[in-house]
Formats: structure tokens, C-alpha cells, sequence
């Protein structure tokens, strides 16, 4: 797994996509840090992530998009398939490397949360919490893109549904709060940004990432006998 | 080494591959000939795991593949048809990825490389791009990356094609020396390859193995007849008198009549004599000099296209056989006025397939015409003017 791990990561780096996502995600957050927390004068880092967790709406399939279905087009899928690792693996490195690009840029965040520290006084714990909240939420948006990666050999196509998924999920809770204990976004809103980790979004954040990790196996194991 | 049973691959309603078994044994080189489509690419995907079968069984050195799929894949090489790489990465970190994904042991990772990239001439590139490189080159990358891990069981998907004569050769010498350690599976359409390489061929054909046997035997099993093509110049004609003479001759046939008042016969024997030798004695003897003399050979080639031919022919005898029996059985089960009315339509449509075939023979004879007086025409108008002009000439 190591091996498809470092080579997945270091192919992020060798193409523009992992500079080009880090750095829309970092020049997105200096935008908010300065809207939301710069010219209100306040020392509440958690007012920046409220804001970034709606890019992270379209940024994410960004990475996630070529996972699957760039290794499909290509045909070096093949190479994956008929090398001696079980589709789990292969699975699970995908997954670790998209999301340690994903985390790298998170906690580069921590730049914005130091220029707190050193102008003010803002509340570590709570901080804290919204930064792992803010962390688990875009896991789960990995891991669902990666699936939608998984079902087609269209990036763009890849891209839209994860796109589509993630706006709704975000909307959703807003027509019917039936929705509202089943939104990744609100899971997010309602708790971690407030400083409280509730067992019950803690739970569905990351059952939804195992969830959409096991059905991206299950789709790649069963397209072996369909193809 | 490579058992493969009953194996049958459906893609919805389509038959890949027809319930084929064969064996391939160690250390062998078999080559899988047939036209495109035929379910090369499909078996060697079911071999290599990447695709699984509808139904049957394949066995690697006694373990099933769908049981044991990493055990299996491990002793596998895999060269896919259409070389699928990893664009971005340089030739060395792409061969050092599938060294990792193969498990292969840290300590001798770099020497098998260095190995890897010596046989396949690629340490002159190592540090390019694979993007960069020429089609021949990722050829071998491809190559390469099936090689290493020193698998015991090679799986070439068309290892040659897109390739120069050069590199097609040097390709080759690589798989049969390959051939002697490892046991290679090599698919592709071009004979004379198969015929050079391989110890054993299968020629597969919509899905269905068609013969498998050694490139010498199938050549001797599809010999037509034993016959030997002659060019001679023979100024007397006395050719057929003299080979009135020759007992074991069969039959002779003039096959073609050059410029330079030579002449070219198929001479045509019993079978299992060999008559050139006779042929070399008595010409000249009789004042017939030989300028070429050769015996005809039946290349795999031959026998490839007789072997899909014949079969092509009966199923295509079997559909019309089948087709006339539905007619029939269709007429039987009607009613009298029915059947009336069924067998006038089937006339009725005869008669117009015919009417239409006829006027467009009067259409093309018309044009023809029309063409044949427009040219006439034209060859008038010519002589005219020459005429014209020789009297002009004439009078200057």
C-alpha cells in the first residue's frame, strides 16, 4: 500500500493539480480571514472555516476527479489490476494520498491561527475542534468523490456528480429539515464549528467516509466480471 | 504450467471467448493468432486476472486464479495491448513503481532494474519522460515493466506492432531468449512472427479455438498439392513430350508466358515425391534450359486463412439451412389461404429483387453506351482536325 501511496502522492505533485488545489484553498482562506475575522477585529478563528467549507464544495473533486477515471481512460488501470495488490489497497492508497494533500492544506492553515495568536487571544479548544471538524468533513468529501471517480471514465463527469452531490447536501437541509441529520455540511455547522464534537455528526462524517471507501472497492471488484 | 478449462467470457448477449481449453506448458513460447476481434486480448485478460470469466476455470502452476488472485498475479508479467503508462513519470520511476507494486525486495530491487532496462535497451532514456518518448520506446517500457520481478509466466499482448523493422527484430530476439527461462504466451495477427518465435500456435477465431499445433505442422496439414513452379526457355516446344517421360508427373500447367520468349509452368506430382531433382536431369537434355526452379511452399499463412475460411463457409451454409427451415415451418403452420397469400408475397418480392437488379443492368448499359458515343464522338472531332491540319501542312 506504501508503494501506490507515495507514487499517488508524489503523481499529485508531478502534474499541476496539487499546487493548483493548495493553492486556491490557501488564497480562498486569506480572503475570508480577512472578510470574516480581519475587519471584524475578532479573534475567532473558527469564522474562517465557516466560509472555507463552502470551497471545499468545488475544489475537492478537483483532486478526486482523476483517481479512478484517468487510471480507466489510460488503460494503466490494467496495470493495477493485474499487479499482485488486492483492490482494497489499491482503494486505500488512493484515498490516503488525495487525502493527505487535502490535510497538508488544512494545516497550513495553522499559519492564519499563529497570526491570531501573536495580534491576540483566541480560544485553542474551539479552534482546535472546528480545525478536526473541518478535517473529518473534507475526508468525507474525498472519499465520495473518489467513488464518483470510480463509476466513469469522464473526469468532468466525475467532477459534476460530486459537485451535484456536495450542493446538495449542502441545500438540502434548507428546503426540509427532515434532511438536516443526514447533511455533511450541517454535521459540520451545527457542532464542530461551535467547538462541541457530538458523537452523532463525529459518527456520520465518519461512517460516510467508510461507507463510500468500501462501495469505491465494490465497484472496482465488480467491474472485473462485468467488463 | 497454464491450464485454461471450458472458459467461456459473455459481454451482455455478445460471445467473446466459446468455452475454449488448452494447455501451455514450461519454458514454452506460444503464439495466439487470429484476426481482430477473434478474443486474444479478451483470454490473455482472463489470464492475467484483470478480467474475470463467465465461466471455467484457469489454473497458474496448479492455483486458481479467482482463488488465489495475488499468489497467481504474482508470477505473472503482463504487457497490455494498448501499452497503458504512466504518462508522467520518468522510464526509471515507472519501472521502480512496478517493482514496488510486485513486491519486489528491497535489496535487489536496483539490480533487477539496472537488469530490466539493460535488456530492454532503455538505459540510454531512463531519466526521460515517458510522455516524450516515441512509440517503440514505450513499447518497451511496457516490455519492461511486464519483466520485471522476473515472473515465471510472460503475457505479451501484440509486442510488436507500431514498431520499425529494426526494433521488431531486436524485440523478437529479446522474447525468444526470454523464452527459454520463462514460459511466454504472445498474441498477434502478423504470421510470419508467430512462425518465427513461437514453438506453438492456437489460432482462435470469433471466440472459438480453431487448431492448436506446432507453425511446421499446421504448414504440412494445409499442403494442397505437391507441385513445383519452372521457368524455362524451351525454343523447340518440346516440353510436354518430354515430360510424358517423367512417370511420377501428374499433370502440368502453363502458368505464364514472358516477353523474353520464356516460359513458366506449375508441374504437379503424386504426393511424397520429390521431382526436382529428376527435373534437373532430363530438361537440359533434351535442349530445355532451366532458368528457375522452385517448389511451392504452404506458409501458416495459408493454412490461418483456410482454417477461418471453412469455417466462415459452414456457418454461413448452416444460417441459410436454418433460415429455409423457419420458411418452411412458418408455411406449415398456416392456414391454406394463408399460405396462398405467403407464397404469392414470397413471389411477388422474388419478382421485384429481380426487376430492380434488371433495370440497374439497362442503367449501366445505357451509360456505357452513352460513354462509348461521346468517346466516339470525340474521335471524330479528332481526326477532323488532324486532317484538317495535315492538309493545311500538306498545302504549305
Amino acid at each position: 500500500m506504501l508503494a501506490i501511496i507515495k507514487k499517488e502522492f508524489k503523481s499529485y505533485f508531478l502534474s499541476p493539480i496539487g499546487y493548483i488545489y493548495i493553492g486556491i484553498f490557501l488564497l480562498m482562506c486569506s480572503i475570508f480571514f480577512y472578510l470574516d475575522i480581519f475587519t471584524y477585529m475578532s479573534t475567532d478563528f473558527t469564522y474562517m472555516f465557516g466560509s472555507a467549507s463552502t470551497v471545499l464544495t468545488f475544489i475537492v473533486p478537483l483532486i478526486t476527479m482523476r483517481m479512478f477515471s484517468e487510471e480507466r481512460k489510460n488503460g494503466t488501470e490494467q496495470l493495477l489490476l493485474t499487479s499482485p495488490r488486492s483492490v482494497t489497497s489499491i482503494v486505500l492508497g488512493k484515498f490516503i494520498a488525495a487525502a493527505l494533500v487535502v490535510l497538508i492544506s488544512i494545516v497550513a492553515t495553522l499559519i492564519y491561527f499563529a497570526i491570531l495568536c501573536y495580534f491576540g487571544n483566541p480560544q485553542v479548544g474551539k479552534s482546535l475542534v472546528a480545525l478536526l471538524g473541518f478535517g473529518l468533513l473534507s475526508l468525507a468529501y474525498v472519499s465520495f468523490g473518489m467513488f464518483a471517480s470510480s463509476i466513469t471514465e469522464n473526469q468532468i463527469i466525475a467532477a459534476v456528480i460530486s459537485i451535484a452531490f456536495f450542493m446538495l447536501s449542502w441545500f438540502l437541509p434548507g428546503f426540509s429539515s427532515s434532511f438536516v441529520n443526514f447533511s455533511l455540511m450541517d454535521a459540520f455547522y451545527m457542532s464542530f464549528i461551535n467547538g462541541a464534537i457530538s458523537i452523532q455528526n463525529l459518527v456520520l462524517l465518519l461512517s460516510f467516509t467508510i461507507l463510500f471507501i468500501i462501495f469505491t472497492i465494490m465497484v472496482i471488484q465488480r467491474r472485473k466480471s462485468v467488463k | 504450467m497454464i491450464q485454461v478449462k471450458n472458459v467461456t467470457k459473455k459481454y451482455g448477449n455478445f460471445l467473446a471467448v466459446n468455452d475454449i481449453s488448452f494447455e501451455v506448458k514450461d519454458n514454452e513460447i506460444v503464439g495466439f493468432l487470429g484476426p481482430n476481434g477473434a478474443g486474444k486480448s479478451t483470454t490473455m485478460n482472463m489470464i492475467t486476472g484483470y478480467i474475470e470469466p463467465t465461466s471455467g476455470r484457469i489454473l497458474v502452476n496448479g492455483k486458481e486464479i479467482s482463488k488465489e488472485p495475488n499468489k497467481v498475479k504474482k508470477q505473472i508479467g503482463y504487457m497490455p495491448e494498448n501499452i497503458p503508462l504512466y504518462q508522467d513519470l520518468t522510464v526509471r520511476e515507472f519501472i521502480n513503481y512496478m517493482a514496488d507494486l510486485k513486491f519486489v525486495k528491497r535489496k535487489e530491487k536496483k539490480e533487477q532494474v539496472e537488469k530490466v532496462l539493460e535488456q530492454t535497451g532503455l538505459i540510454d532514456v531512463q531519466k526521460r519522460t515517458i510522455k516524450k518518448l516515441s512509440r517503440g520506446y514505450k513499447q518497451r517500457v511496457s516490455l519492461a515493466g511486464a519483466l520485471i520481478g522476473n515472473p515465471e509466466v510472460l503475457i505479451l499482448d501484440e509486442p510488436t506492432v507500431g514498431l520499425d523493422p529494426k526494433q521488431i527484430t531486436e524485440i523478437r530476439a529479446l522474447i525468444k531468449k526470454l523464452g527459454k527461462k520463462h514460459t511466454v504466451i504472445l498474441s498477434s495477427h502478423i504470421l510470419s512472427e508467430v512462425s518465427q518465435i513461437c514453438e506453438k500456435v492456437i489460432i482462435i477465431n470469433k471466440g472459438n479455438i480453431l487448431a492448436v499445433d506446432t507453425p511446421e505442422h499446421l504448414e504440412e496439414e494445409f499442403k494442397e498439392e505437391n507441385s513445383i513452379h519452372i521457368t524455362v526457355e524451351d525454343k523447340e516446344n518440346k516440353i510436354e513430350n518430354v515430360c510424358e517421360k517423367i512417370k511420377e508427373l501428374k499433370s502440368i500447367k502453363l502458368l505464364k508466358e514472358n516477353p523474353d520468349n520464356t516460359k513458366q509452368y506449375a508441374l504437379i506430382a503424386n504426393s511424397n515425391v520429390d521431382l526436382r531433382k529428376e527435373v534437373f536431369d532430363i530438361f537440359p537434355k533434351n535442349n530445355i534450359s532451366i532458368l528457375e526452379l522452385k517448389k511451392t511452399e504452404v506458409t501458416l499463412e495459408d493454412a490461418f486463412l483456410k482454417l477461418i475460411n471453412e469455417k466462415e463457409l459452414k456457418e454461413k451454409k448452416e444460417k441459410e439451412e436454418k433460415e429455409k427451415s423457419k420458411r418452411e415451418e412458418e408455411l406449415n403452420n398456416m392456414t391454406k389461404e394463408e399460405r396462398k397469400q405467403a407464397i404469392k408475397q414470397d413471389k411477388k418480392d422474388k419478382k421485384e429483387e429481380f426487376n430492380k437488379k434488371w433495370e440497374e443492368n439497362r442503367k449501366k448499359e445505357k451509360e456505357f453506351k452513352e460513354e462509348m458515343k461521346q468517346q466516339k464522338k470525340k474521335e471524330k472531332i479528332n481526326k477532323k482536325t488532324s486532317k484538317k491540319e495535315n492538309k493545311k501542312g500538306g498545302k504549305k
